[in-house]
């Protein structure tokens, strides 16, 4: 009975499998005192580094307690609380991703006058994995909810970190207006399934749902689509999707990056775990739920399809390269929902080997891709396309990497991304879901024209007079000298820009803004640059060695991916430990 | 012990870190491009050595690794390496070559101000042809098959900024395209054929060997005759031998190494390689005899009438395949391999020599050369021996495979043996002539201030001198060492004195006529124009080949190509355009959503749901 269930209470051999979780938390309480008692002349960046051990140590924790478990699952607090590989796979993904995340921040963090609180940059993003880490556990949709909105909250005061650049808080605000309603969609979703069936551990939903069908059809019906809605406005899935732009825009790169990759993944494998832990597919007697499994699914594809399409038919027009990237998590997010939606069939069965795969594929380009915008938009003073220009010039290797990033965004050979897609479209194929493979190839190809856009730019177009420059790692001494003005320069532009541009601001005519607002704020930045160069990035490119550190894993890992995929595949396919209850 | 078997897989890495290297540094390091790329060919080379060690040993096992490249759902594309005598051969021939050829390029390419790139695509090269070699299945083959061809195309058009360079490096990779496109089809009948999809040379070798039927003869003919259009190409084999001759606008290094020893065999190898294909199938193997007999008889007729040092030598290397290609139909692989193995030693020789000669004179017509030969003493022994190599005069190397190849035809058939006796007639004859007009006689217009070339391409010349004369000891007429360590099969002694006699006289002969053509101071070649002045004409317009593909292809195709274009631009533009401007209008919309306004992206949100539950209830309606 599920009362009895609920109320286990806590071990202390859980605890020990819960470690990763709690020794983050109890590491982010510590970085906060020490944050407080460290005098301001110390640097940051030990706050930073002190995160990244920790990220590192409860990666090296998860790994040995996968090492050890063997594929056996563990559930805790009455199966609410679950450790299987599916879960430790993927809190190894988060805690990569959020390691490279604290990278960047290393990065950029210490050039950004507009971040006022610089350790907090660091150590918030513990709680937010802890959340991520929660939701890939999670075997009860309370837990869920906590994990999901340990990861949202904290995201909201990441998003505002740049306090200094209204942009950033103007993001942010929007982001907890947007939150609010995904959570509300969620809870109501949740309150419906709960009403039905009496329960929130998602074993018993299970094990329930074939008799409550005959009752509360129409019920569960509403409970799963308001799920999937307030999922999908967290995964920013199309028409979902529209928070994203302003939120990236808005937030520090490294920031957008967390929420492109780590947000996203969680949002997304926590809608696989839902809507294959309650066995909406495989019930014995299918017949009886097969109908609503059936459109459940489909509205999972449904969303997919919308995604890819308004992802890629958007990014056509769109400028802007951190909307750009925004817009290419919204058709990812689409192609990662095809390996959920498309559901189990005789013939396909991989589903779980197809998403990890291109996850980990989209969680290296997207970085990357960041990762290469903070040393762009740096060295240009701002987000814009134009900034590219004729970088192969500026920085070969840099602008190579980035023909990596892109060439694996668009799914194109020698990349990660290329198999990744592969395999979601064979497997969709194979589960005769034609006409989500159709769209999939369609998006594909729509997407190569402003993917190969931006390798235009970098070979083709000359890089607007800044001469002289040229790449050079970074120099410390250098960098702090020319703080000062920067930094002032930096708010003044994102003044300049936004008054000029406004896009976010004024209604009506934003389509215009984001067409034309390159072509304003580029001919404001000649004025400026004119009348004192040291107003804008100068466009010399430096990589700083943390970022050029996160650039190099990320492309190398791309390019190994996409000429080697096999041994990866046959790793997570060994580790395939089906996310079922164990009932 | 396998162990050196074990870590092959390291020898084609080592020119591809010297390649990535080079890339990394750029033009500036002139003299590091060339000691980076020279070592990387030496520690390849060296390797390849002790694989090769490793399989001399009696009853070595074949080694063979591979993992899962690619698994979609059951079926698991399995990539890897293998390590057989003829693999092992074939490292060791590549990476000699290829390490003397490195060595050679620090003299002739000294001035050249791309040598850093140069070297870095000549390790390219390097790589790739290894990895062809290694390679265990035809799929892996294939991509290494492209990326050889790729960088033959990088090095004919190393000199891009003459006409001539770029031309014919656009013309060697179209030509051979079409051979590819054979590989490539032949892959693909093969993967739908094979049982499991296997593509190995292992699986092959047993399903069209263990003559189960699991294939229909009719498939096996297609296979094997597809696969002989790849090799066509790439080998230069009649009539897609129209690039090779052209490619010789390369560097002459280049020349050596893809276009004489490794790239234009790999087409001999690839037949080695699926020999039980062919064997199955007595039409193709038919196919191949005469293809290869033909191409050997006409190509040296063309070397008759030639000017052009390089071009001469390119056409007696398609010819010298052809003898290839002749003995694997006749079903003597070992054969074929031998003379691949000894020809990539006197044809390399032959180049580096010619490089070198060209390198003293700057020109590549040998009537304005002449009495080279007391000048450049080194060069011309060298060379020397390389053309009794060729021409088939014991004891050197090429007499003894030229033995094995014509000893197999007469026992099959005597039409083709007639044919293999007058090419090699032929041969001699035109490298009596070379030999005679480039070393010999009254000085040339361009020879006046020749000089020696410097020791760093001399000693590779005589290195491979060496190597031209006693490299046919391997396999002598009654041992057979060679064939039977590489079919792993007992050979009966094959020594036929018909045979030795007939090919001694056919070498002499050719020889002698070539000395009293041309000989004596008769420095033109005119004296044959005036005596047979019809033939002479059309061999030295290479029988009009060239002209008819000109006609038959390329204009006849421009004439499609502009109905087509048309098509292009006025339809299929037309469409594009319209999918263009739909695409960027629905973007537009798209846009209109993303105001900045919370407001909106709610009511888009509401909107969205709205409209999936429209579209949930109509499907269920329709259903």
């Amino acid at each position: 009975m599920p009362e009895q269930t609920l109320f286990q209470p806590l071990t202390w051999s859980d605890l020990l499998v819960m470690a990763p979780e709690l020794a983050l938390g109890a590491w982010f309480v510590l970085l906060v005192v020490l944050e407080l008692l460290l005098p301001r002349a110390v640097s940051r960046n030990w706050i930073g580094g002190l995160t990244l051990t920790g990220l590192l140590g409860a990666f090296t924790l998860i790994l040995l307690r996968m090492l050890e478990s063997n594929g056996e699952v563990i559930s805790l607090l009455g199966d609410s609380y679950r450790v299987d590989d599916f879960a430790s796979m993927l809190k190894l993904l988060f805690l990569a991703a959020t390691a490279l995340i604290v990278l960047l921040g290393l990065g950029t963090v210490r050039y950004d006058r507009a971040v006022t609180d610089k350790g907090e940059y660091f150590y918030l993003l513990l709680p937010a994995v802890i959340g991520a880490m929660t939701m890939a556990s999670s075997g009860n949709l309370v837990t869920l909810y906590i994990g999901l909105e340990l990861l949202s909250i904290t995201s909201y005061v990441l998003v505002g970190l740049r306090r200094k650049s209204s942009l950033s808080a103007e993001a942010a605000f929007k982001y907890v207006i947007t939150g609010g309603l995904s959570s509300a969609f969620i809870l109501f979703g949740m309150s419906y399934l709960y009403g039905v069936i009496g329960s929130v551990q998602l074993a018993e939903i299970n094990a329930a749902l074939p008799g409550a069908l005959e009752q509360y059809e129409a019920l569960i019906y509403t409970g799963f689509l308001m799920m999937i809605i307030g999922f999908a406005i967290k995964i920013a899935a199309a028409p979902f999707h529209a928070w994203s732009l302003d939120v990236y825009q808005g937030a520090p790169t490294p920031i957008a990056a967390f929420l492109a990759v780590v947000s996203k993944g969680a949002a997304l494998a926590i809608v696989f775990r839902m809507m294959f832990a309650t066995a909406l597919f495989a019930s014995p007697d299918r017949t009886s739920i097969s109908s609503v499994s059936d459109e459940v699914f489909f509205i999972v594809l449904l969303v997919a399809a919308a995604s890819m399409l308004y992802g890629t038919l958007a990014a056509l027009r769109q400028l802007n390269v951190k909307r750009l990237l925004a817009l290419s998590g919204v058709a990812n997010a689409g192609y990662l929902l095809v390996p959920i939606g498309v559901s189990f069939t005789i013939g396909h069965l991989n589903n779980m080997s197809e998403f990890l795969f291109y996850l980990i594929a989209y969680l290296l380009m997207t970085i990357g891709a960041f990762g290469i915008h903070t040393v762009v938009s740096r060295a240009a003073g701002h987000d814009e396309l134009s900034g590219y220009a004729g970088m192969y010039y500026r920085s070969p290797w840099l602008a190579l990497s980035m023909i990596l990033f892109v060439l694996s965004l668009a799914g194109l050979p020698l990349s990660a991304g290329f198999f990744g897609k592969l395999f979601i479209v064979l497997g969709a194929e194979r589960a005769q879901a034609y006409w989500i493979v159709a769209v999939m190839v369609l998006s594909s190809v729509i997407s190569y024209y402003f993917y190969f856009g931006l390798v235009r730019q970098m070979f083709m177009r000359s890089s607007n007079g800044l001469s002289g420059a040229s790449h050079s790692l970074d120099n410390d001494e250098d960098a702090e000298e020319g703080y000062g003005f920067r930094t002032s320069g930096t708010s003044q532009t994102l003044a300049a820009q936004e008054a000029k541009a406004g896009h976010i601001e004024t209604a009506g005519s934003s389509e215009q803004a984001d067409e034309e607002s390159v072509v304003q704020s580029a001919e404001a930045k000649m004025e400026n640059s004119l009348s004192s160069s040291l107003e804008q990035g100068d466009g010399v490119i430096r990589i700083p060695w943390p970022t050029g550190i996160v650039i190099a894993l990320c492309a190398i890992l791309t390019l190994a991916l996409g000429i080697v995929p096999g041994p990866l595949v046959d790793i997570i396919q060994q580790l395939f430990s089906f996310p079922l209850p164990s009932h | 012990m396998d162990f050196f078997a074990k870590i092959a897989w390291i020898i084609p890495l080592v020119p591809l870190i010297s390649f990535l290297v080079l890339m990394t540094l750029g033009r500036g390091f002139r003299k590091a491009g060339v000691w980076i790329g020279s070592i990387g060919a030496l520690g390849a080379f060296v390797l390849s050595l002790l694989v090769l060690t490793e399989r001399l040993k009696p009853h070595a096992v074949d080694y063979s690794y591979n993992f899962s490249w690619i698994s979609i759902g059951e079926y698991s594309l399995r990539i890897g390496f293998e390590i057989t005598n003829l693999t092992a051969l074939m490292l060791v021939v590549v990476t000699l070559v290829g390490l003397l050829v490195n060595i050679y390029s620090a003299g002739y390419m000294a001035s050249d101000e791309r040598i850093t790139v140069f070297y870095s695509y000549v390790s390219l090269f390097t790589f790739s042809m290894l990895g062809l070699v290694l390679s265990d299945n035809l799929l892996s083959f294939y991509l290494f098959w492209e990326l050889v061809g790729v960088c033959s195309f990088l090095l004919v058009g190393f000199w891009y900024a003459r006409p001539a360079a770029r031309a014919a490096a656009k013309k060697a990779f179209i030509v051979t395209r079409i051979g590819d496109a054979g590989l490539l089809l032949a892959i693909l009948v093969l993967f739908w054929n094979m049982p499991g999809h296997a593509l190995d040379f292992t699986m092959i070798e047993s399903v069209f060997g263990g003559q189960g039927g699991v294939i229909t003869s009719g498939i096996t003919t297609l296979i094997a005759l597809l696969l002989f259009l790849g090799a066509v190409g790439k080998s230069g084999q009649f009539p897609l031998h129209v690039w090779l001759p052209d490619a010789m606008e390369g560097p002459t290094p280049i020349s050596a190494l893809i276009h004489a020893a490794t790239m234009v065999a790999a087409g001999v190898f690839l037949i080695a390689r699926t020999f039980p294909i062919f064997e199955a199938s007595p039409a193709a193997m038919e196919t191949v005899a005469y293809v290869g007999a033909f191409t050997a008889i006409f190509a040296a007729v063309i070397a008759l009438a030639q000017n052009d040092l390089k071009r001469i030598l390119a056409y007696s290397t398609i010819s010298q395949l052809g003898y290839m290609m002749l003995a694997l139909g006749l079903g003597a692989m070992t054969g074929a391999i031998f003379h691949l193995f000894t020809h990539a030693f006197f044809k390399a020789l032959l180049f580096l020599a010619a490089g070198s000669v060209i390198h003293a004179v700057h020109t590549g017509d040998i009537r304005e050369m002449g009495g080279i030969g007391s000048r450049m003493r080194i060069t011309a022994w060298t060379f020397a021996i390389g053309a009794l190599a060729l021409a088939g005069i014991p004891p050197l190397s090429g007499f003894w495979s030229k033995d094995a190849i014509l000893t197999a035809a007469l026992t099959q058939n005597p039409l083709l043996f007639t044919v293999g006796l007058l090419t090699g007639f032929c041969t001699a004859l035109y490298m009596t002539r070379l030999f005679v007009l480039v070393f010999l006689g009254k000085s040339g217009s361009a020879a006046a201030h020749a000089k020696e070339s410097p020791r760093v391409m001399t000693i590779p010349l005589i290195m491979l001198a060496v190597f031209a004369a006693v490299a046919g000891f391997v396999d002598l007429p009654w041992s057979g060492w060679l064939s039977t360590w590489l079919s792993d099969e007992v050979i009966t002694p094959h020594a036929s004195i018909v045979v030795i006699v007939l090919s001694i006289a056919a070498g002499v002969l050719g020889i002698g006529t070539g000395w009293l053509l041309y000989g004596r101071g008769k420095t033109t070649s005119r004296s044959i124009a005036n005596w047979m002045p019809g033939l002479v004409k059309v061999a030295e317009r290479k029988f009009y080949i060239d002209e008819l593909y000109e006609i038959l292809f390329v204009k006849s195709l421009r004439v499609v190509g502009i109905c087509l274009a048309a098509i292009d631009t006025y339809i299929i533009g037309g469409v594009v355009k319209l999918t263009g401007a739909a695409a960027s209008a629905a973007g537009r919309l798209g846009l209109r959503l993303q105001n900045g306004q919370v407001q909106t992206y709610g009511v888009a949100a509401v909107l969205g749901v709205v409209a999936i539950a429209l579209v949930v209830i109509g499907r269920r309606m329709l259903s």
